[in-house]
């Protein structure tokens, strides 16, 4: 790629990666949530990886990384979805904001609320490890990828 | 009252980001602090274009955006040094 798109796209996946989170973080009262933000930071990725290459990008994805962020969306969303089986029966049962007050302990619900002005509860958590691990899920497929290709060319030479 | 979720969990997500930002020798493309600085006052600028959130009425900015590139400057600096 030319110096001129080198220069331009690590400022621009900066903004990009930025609007992803707010993405993510809006998800409870706008258009977007989780998969959405995390699509797009894996795009600002994507688009680093496709303009200075594998080796030379900025943003460099380790295998540990990538499994540790994965893991830890995957294993917390399961865990927020016990918390309400464990208090109320019902899997993914919204603890932090209670609509159907079968919470008796209002210490639970105080602690899974998201603090803010809205009374959504634990969605915003959910939104936010799921964005975590679709952004390292989108960007490792893509990885990936380029590697392959990598590998079947210098085996053809 | 200032909503403190996005702050707090756009800088938490800002920081994962920009924990894996490094710098590269083999590119011969380099962005420097004072570049990091420049990409920051674009960030706050758009951040002041983007406004709050629908129902929150704390900042005149998206704190959600501004709280995620501080984050990804913490970790790439503070972090990743």
């Amino acid at each position: 790629m030319s110096t001129i798109l080198k220069i331009f796209v690590f400022p621009a996946v900066f903004i990009t990666i930025c609007l992803g989170i707010l993405t993510i973080l809006g998800g409870h009262i706008t258009p977007g949530g989780g998969f959405q933000g995390g699509a797009m930071i894996a795009g600002g990725i994507i688009l680093c990886v496709i303009t200075y290459g594998v080796e030379k990008s900025p943003i460099q994805l380790s295998h540990s990384f990538i499994s540790t962020i994965e893991s830890i969306g995957a294993l917390s969303y399961i865990l927020i979805g016990l918390v309400g089986l464990f208090t109320t029966g019902f899997f993914l049962y919204n603890v932090g904001a209670d609509f159907y007050h079968l919470i008796p302990n209002s210490m639970i619900v105080e602690m899974f609320h998201y603090p803010d002005v809205t009374n959504a509860g634990i969605v915003p958590y959910l939104n936010i490890f799921v964005g975590l691990k679709v952004f390292v899920g989108l960007s490792a497929i893509v990885i990936a990828f380029s590697q392959f290709k990598r590998s079947e060319s210098a085996e053809e030479d | 009252m200032l909503n403190l979720g996005p702050i707090i969990f756009g800088f938490i997500i800002g920081f994962v980001v920009g924990f894996s930002i490094k710098d590269n020798v083999e590119n011969e493309i380099t962005f420097t602090k004072s570049s990091f600085m420049v990409m920051l006052i674009v960030a706050i600028l758009v951040a002041w274009q983007l406004g709050p959130f629908p129902y929150y009425n704390d900042l005149p900015i998206a704190t959600g955006f501004l709280s995620g590139a501080i984050g990804m400057m913490f970790g790439r600096f503070i972090v990743n040094t």
